[in-house]
């Protein structure tokens, strides 16, 4: 087999709270292969954005804590990493798009601003350097006039606009693993699926892995290779989508499938 | 230019509602000079002719109205008390109470902002732990307690005996130091536990929006996060603060300050016009606080739309 991109190893999550600590993901391990699109399906509440907060080391001390064996990217074990090190990787080998892209985005900053600062950030480009490579960049994720888009700030962009930016401030630095957390859910039916070809056809070109975080059958029957069942923070059925779709183990996924009368058919 | 001008206007009819209702408060509730003025057992044609000599009997409307261009113009009569034209009391006295407060003011908001930066960037550690439990204890000290101790140990021989316990004989920037050193800091002590409070809690809140994280997951580095993304987002709270501070801070904190340290300023005016029932002082300031607030809630507006691009 080939060297997985992401390989995660007994990751456990746990939350504060007022009723003392919860674990929200328990001993969760998979490895996500070069290229592959793989999807992490559950309902919501389940552990699904915990689990990739924790893989992107985002979870905040007095929120929760996150402890894995090894999460490796890439073969380098990103647990063993000082967090110094661990910022020079987030957005540019690792990255992640957010559900709500209208609060995912600084309100107060241009689009051309946060985008360019990714190259910034990642590639030491010049401020001018780095304005013509997002230019270019939010060309490719179809954005039209994306020199005036530049000039225009998150709540003057409709929600699929603000998606697509997010998209590519993602792409930007064709990192080897995107996690993509429920990305079209706050968007509707036709946009998600231009959003989500973009997204995918995107990391296609640049070899990226996906991660697709949805409790959306439909989209995991369109565009994943394999798919995660997660209930209770626990992943409790693993297997290609075909198979899943045709053959589903455990309970919960038959519930799932029974739940989603289109994707049945699929 | 065009938000500009239907703000103003705006703030020109907020002026007449505030003048409107202060005024009125005033002539119901306010001291009623007649009796002080003529003492015991007048008759009813006395007590007529001061209430004509002050203008008690004039329509209600008509009172206002010279009100407004009495404020507007500026020419709002003599004091009762001591002869002096009001005008030139406030002239006399406001530069005094803004020379006072402002650096005191301006400081104690900046250390707030950098005291609550520091404990958001360290939040949960000692060193929060550390600048909220000072912010409480300074809350929970009488203002009484830290004057009085900081004029015992600045301008006492009990203390190092460097400045002027009270007074202002200011005549150059020497002197003004001398007098203002003393009265800034107890107003930065008394001030920085409520507004270190309230900068820690807007920043923490703002810590915790989602487009942090997002800044987070692309790399950025807390600095980075502090200073461009939290700051930034946190202007409206900031500015609103500090710009409605301004007339409680001119007017009821220069009064405190005032006392304690026997300075001849507006707030000082203020008290002594209240107890001493001298309504055109008291007509002068409460109309300028109601057009300082108008003035400054326009500005305040003006601000937001250079610092968020939402307000449109």
């Amino acid at each position: 087999m080939k060297q997985a991109a992401l390989s995660v190893h007994k990751l456990n999550v746990s939350v504060r709270s007022a009723s003392g600590t919860v674990n929200v993901v328990k001993s969760v391990s998979f490895d996500l292969a070069a290229g592959e699109v793989l999807a992490l399906v559950g309902e919501s509440g389940c552990g699904k954005t915990k689990t990739a907060e924790a893989i992107m080391r985002l979870i905040p001390h007095d929120i929760g804590q996150a402890q894995a064996d090894t999460i490796e990217l890439n073969g380098v074990n990103l647990e063993a990493l000082p967090e110094k090190r661990m910022r020079d990787i987030r957005g540019r080998k690792i990255s992640m798009v957010f559900q709500e892209p209208l609060t995912a985005l600084d309100p107060v900053f241009t689009i051309g601003s946060q985008l360019s600062s990714v190259y910034r950030r990642h590639r030491g480009q010049s401020k001018r350097k780095a304005r013509a490579s997002s230019v270019d960049m939010l060309d490719r994720v179809g954005i039209a006039d994306s020199r005036r888009i530049m000039k225009t700030y998150p709540h003057q962009l409709s929600g699929g606009m603000r998606q697509r930016v997010m998209v590519s401030m993602a792409m930007a630095c064709q990192p080897r693993v995107l996690i993509a957390d429920e990305p079209t859910t706050a968007l509707d039916v036709t946009t998600q699926a231009q959003v989500l070809s973009q997204l995918v056809g995107l990391g296609h070109e640049s070899g990226t892995s996906i991660l697709l975080i949805t409790h959306d059958l439909g989209i995991v029957a369109q565009y994943c290779d394999r798919a995660m069942v997660m209930l209770h923070g626990q992943i409790v059925e693993e297997a290609g989508v075909t198979e899943l779709f045709s053959r589903p183990q455990h309970p919960y996924t038959r519930e799932l499938l029974a739940a989603c009368p289109g994707a049945a058919v699929l | 230019m065009q938000y500009a001008l239907h703000k103003i206007l705006h703030g020109m009819l907020l002026i007449l509602g505030v003048t409107l209702i202060s005024f009125m408060l005033m002539v119901w509730f306010g001291p009623d000079q007649t009796y002080t003025l003529i003492g015991k057992n007048a008759t009813v044609e006395q007590i007529e002719e001061v209430r004509s000599q002050l203008g008690y009997d004039q329509p209600f409307l008509k009172r206002y109205t010279d009100y407004l261009v009495e404020l507007f113009t500026l020419d709002l009569g003599a004091s009762h008390s001591s002869g002096e034209q009001v005008g030139s009391i406030l002239k006399r006295t406001i530069p005094v109470s803004l020379a006072l407060m402002i650096p005191g003011f301006v400081l104690g908001n900046l250390v707030g902002i950098a005291l609550g930066l520091v404990a958001v960037q360290h939040r949960g550690q000692w060193i929060d732990r550390l600048i909220t439990g000072f912010s409480v204890t300074g809350m929970s000290l009488s203002f009484l307690i830290i004057i009085i101790a900081l004029q015992v140990l600045l301008s006492t021989p009990f203390g190092v005996n460097l400045f002027p316990v009270r007074g202002w004989q200011v005549t150059g920037l020497g002197s003004y130091l001398q007098f203002v050193t003393v009265p800034t800091i107890s107003l930065i002590l008394v001030t920085v536990g409520y507004n270190t409070r309230f900068y820690r809690a807007v920043f923490v809140e703002e810590s915790g929006k989602d487009h942090i994280r997002t800044a987070r997951a692309y790399g950025a580095s807390p600095a980075t996060i502090l200073w461009k993304h939290i700051l930034k987002n946190s202007m409206i709270p900031i500015i609103t603060r500090f710009m409605f501070s301004i007339p409680l801070v001119v007017i009821s904190g220069s009064l405190l300050i005032e006392s304690y340290f026997g300075i001849p300023g507006v707030g000082k005016i203020t008290f002594d016009a209240i107890t001493n029932g001298d309504q055109p002082v008291l007509k002068a300031v409460v109309g300028l606080t109601a057009v300082s607030f108008v003035v400054i809630q326009v500005l305040t507006d003006m601000m937001y739309k250079l610092v968020d691009p939402r307000i449109a």
